[in-house]
């Protein structure tokens, strides 16, 4: 069996028949994420397609976790390390609850969520987490996430499978990126859900693992209001 | 209580007869052998006051610190044994600043003094969280701190119990400083009549002759936060000080008792 | 002598590169991937002849890159063949049998046998161990009567009454278990392709859009195009026209045209000739 040339002996540690075993800790389910901040009020939403390869696994999975009365998360990505994170996220919020005797104000959340995501820098949750909700002076925000806790506050932000195909139209409609001669003025919330559909829309047009419906939920201080959407389902 | 002494003060781990922990009640008494150190909540900002001792002409007073800044919205004021409170704030400021670190927002006041209380209770045998801490802290806290309750005064014995005051007095001449508080504070009471009341009141308790080297004043406010008076400051305030009669000093009584570990 | 005569480019494929980009990949330079259609393509034998059904979505890696692409191929006038696989192989090896074929007919004169694309195909991908990644679902009618076959890239092939191919094959084989009979007549036999092309279509991420549906019979052929548009596209709410001007001007730069002369000839309508 000693088939390999080996001069130096550099691979005696090479037993004949051995094999290395992959194993790769991940999946991706996909699925993509929008959020949108106004004045007095955030907007989440996200697609319901949970799917492996070119597999769906169902196409009714939520991918928004209500934090708080004024606060949701939105995670797309490996889904087994989304149910982990929120799971680890509602009993850290619990605690802080009875330690301070006081609920979490969004920019809290926010950053709790960036320290526990560094926590695992290097075995890190495979997760592309988007937070919406009012601050503590009742204004619309939203905190973007990369998977190992990097935190940037915004007004709008596209994320997950289609973030790449979804933020280019957010920039434009939202932000007024690249225009000449627009006044810059800020969004309604009926303009603002009008355009998040329809770049869910296009989305599932071109990403196969963005479809089947998106679910809202449009977050003011009179609480928290759901809707949903139906897209293409191939 | 020295009537009923017996073994059962030897250690902190073990009840007396009568349910008392000896060691926990030695160590509020040794607090009496501190400075005085006052404390006046105001709807504008809390004022803490505290008395130096300045036990040698060749000491040098600016070295003393028993108010110090927790973080910029807590400040605090100790009495006891000063090795003792350097832990005890020492750990309140790691707090707060992992507070800061995780959350992005200040900790709450009574917060802090929970963290701190935590802290406290650890004596006895050693336990998955540290080693053995064979006696309880000698250290009496008040913890002056703005969050978004507002402007608020706690504060902490060497049991680990804490609560709010809206005027509190620790220290030798606590006794005398507390019936003081209790008949000059009111409700409405501004940040300038706290700091007067709060010189008057020690002025009255302390045995030396109060000037501004043996004395600290410290304000905290929603505006201003953590201000330590400088010595120019302190001086402004004892200018407009009434001098008080000799019948009306408090100071006197316990004297060669302070003289020791706490100062 | 050499700069005179042209050269002819040989036939075949060119492998001049192949040692320079194992050489680059090795050193970490990343090979340009090719377009993949995950796909569902089927076929089946009825009553009268065969019937090809395809989905109509191309994609590289998660994104489409064609929403409506066409996989069923012409060979001659009376066999056409589904591809699925690697986008340029299937387009190029059916283009490449389709004229051997047509060769064949001249030189033969007669219909070619629907065996005798297959034997091609087959001998072509063998040929090639694999590397051309055509999965083929081919089917005609000839004078021995319809046929039905299934061709994997390394260059086997199956004889079937039904057969499905491509990442939706699985679906689509689901509903040809269930449903599928001999003797068909057409109405249910186009109504079981397409059933079997929606079921890849939803149930397969690689495949999407519309449902191409070809059937061949005795004498002719009807190739439907779409057949059935299983997914409409949402309809916007949004308005997404801009006002003139909203593109910045970077920079600009005007050449004047120099005017030399100026004629004007007046065109007159030409009258009819009708002098014949």
């Amino acid at each position: 069996m000693s088939s390999v040339v080996d001069p130096f002996n550099k691979f005696s540690y090479m037993e004949s028949g051995s094999q290395r075993q992959h194993f790769s800790p991940y999946a991706d389910n996909g699925g993509s994420v929008v959020a949108i901040a106004g004045e007095d009020y955030a907007i989440i939403a996200a697609d319901t397609r949970l799917s492996s390869g070119f597999s769906i696994y169902t196409r009714e999975q939520s991918k928004l976790f209500q934090l708080s009365e004024k606060t949701i998360l939105g995670c797309s990505g490996c889904w087994c390390d989304t149910l982990t994170l929120t799971r680890v996220l509602d009993a850290r919020m619990q605690m802080y609850y009875h330690e301070h005797q006081k609920l979490m104000e969004t920019p809290a959340v926010a950053q709790m969520l960036s320290t526990m995501l560094y926590y695992k820098r290097f075995f890190p949750y495979y997760v592309s987490n988007i937070l919406a909700g009012l601050d503590g002076e009742g204004k619309g925000c939203v905190y973007s996430y990369d998977p190992i806790g990097h935190c940037e506050k915004s007004y709008f932000r596209a994320g997950g499978s289609a973030g790449a195909l979804l933020q280019p139209l957010l920039d434009n409609q939202i932000g007024f990126h690249n225009m000449e001669k627009v006044t810059v003025a800020p969004v309604p919330v009926e303009k603002a859900l009008a355009i998040l559909k329809d770049g869910f829309i296009s989305a599932a047009e071109r990403d196969i693992y963005t479809g089947d419906s998106i679910l809202i939920k449009i977050i003011t201080k009179d609480g928290i209001k759901d809707e949903s959407f139906q897209l293409r389902k191939d | 209580m020295f009537l009923t002494r017996s073994e059962y003060d030897r250690g902190v781990n073990t009840f007396s007869p009568e349910g008392r922990l000896f060691q926990v009640e030695y160590a509020i008494e040794a607090i009496k052998l501190g400075s005085t150190a006052i404390g006046i909540c105001t709807s504008e900002g809390v004022v803490l006051a505290v008395e130096k001792r300045i036990t040698s002409p060749l000491m040098e007073p600016t070295t003393i610190e028993k108010i110090v800044e927790v973080d910029k919205h807590i400040g605090c004021a100790v009495s006891g044994l000063m090795a003792d409170s350097r832990t005890m704030l020492d750990r309140a400021r790691v707090e707060c600043q992992n507070h800061w670190f995780v959350y992005n927002e200040r900790m709450a006041v009574e917060s802090v003094a929970q963290a701190v209380s935590n802290l406290a209770i650890q004596f006895g045998d050693s336990d998955d969280d540290g080693g053995a801490m064979s006696r309880p802290f000698g250290v009496a806290i008040l913890f002056a701190g703005c969050d978004e309750k507002g402007p608020q005064l706690f504060h902490m014995d060497p049991s680990g119990t804490f609560v709010q005051f809206e005027a509190k007095a620790i220290g030798s001449g606590s006794e005398g400083a507390q019936q003081s508080l209790q008949e000059m504070y009111h409700k409405s009471m501004t940040l300038k009549e706290a700091l007067t009341t709060a010189l008057t009141i020690l002025k009255q308790v302390m045995e030396e002759k109060l000037s501004s080297t043996n004395v600290e004043v410290m304000t905290m406010t929603p505006e201003k936060m953590f201000h330590m008076f400088s010595r120019e400051e302190v001086e402004e305030i004892l200018g407009t000080l009434a001098p008080i009669s000799k019948e009306d000093s408090l100071a006197g009584g316990v004297s060669t008792a302070r003289e020791g570990v706490s100062a | 002598m050499t700069a005179v005569v042209p050269d002819i480019a040989k036939p075949g494929f060119s492998f001049e590169n192949c040692r320079r980009n194992a050489f680059l990949a090795q050193k970490g330079y990343a090979v340009p991937k090719a377009t993949k259609t995950g796909t569902t393509i089927v076929g089946i034998i009825y009553k009268d002849g065969v019937i090809l059904g395809a989905d109509t979505r191309a994609t590289e890696d998660t994104i489409v890159s064609d929403k409506n692409c066409s996989k069923i191929h012409y060979l001659s006038d009376n066999i056409y063949c589904c591809g699925a696989g690697t986008a340029a192989d299937t387009e190029m090896t059916t283009q490449m049998i389709s004229s051997q074929l047509q060769l064949h007919r001249l030189n033969t004169g007669r219909v070619v046998p629907v065996i005798t694309a297959n034997r091609l195909l087959k001998h072509m991908l063998f040929r090639y161990q694999g590397y051309i990644g055509a999965a083929l679902v081919l089917g005609g009618v000839d004078s021995t009567g319809p046929h039905l076959y299934c061709i994997y890239p390394h260059g086997s092939s199956d004889k079937l009454p039904f057969t499905t191919m491509g990442s939706g094959s699985l679906a689509a084989m689901a509903v040809f278990e269930t449903r599928w009979k001999p003797d068909m007549d057409e109405e249910e036999g186009k109504k079981l392709v397409r059933d079997a092309i929606a079921a890849g279509i939803f149930n397969d991420l690689g495949s999407g859009s519309n449902v191409d549906v070809c059937v061949i019979r005795k004498n002719n052929v009807d190739y439907i195009r779409p057949f059935d548009v299983a997914n409409v596209k949402g309809q916007k709410q949004g308005s997404y026209v801009f006002d003139k001007g909203t593109t910045a001007v970077l920079s600009t730069r005007s050449i004047p045209v120099d005017i030399e002369d100026i004629s004007i000839t007046p065109i007159e309508p030409e009258s009819m000739d009708t002098s014949s």
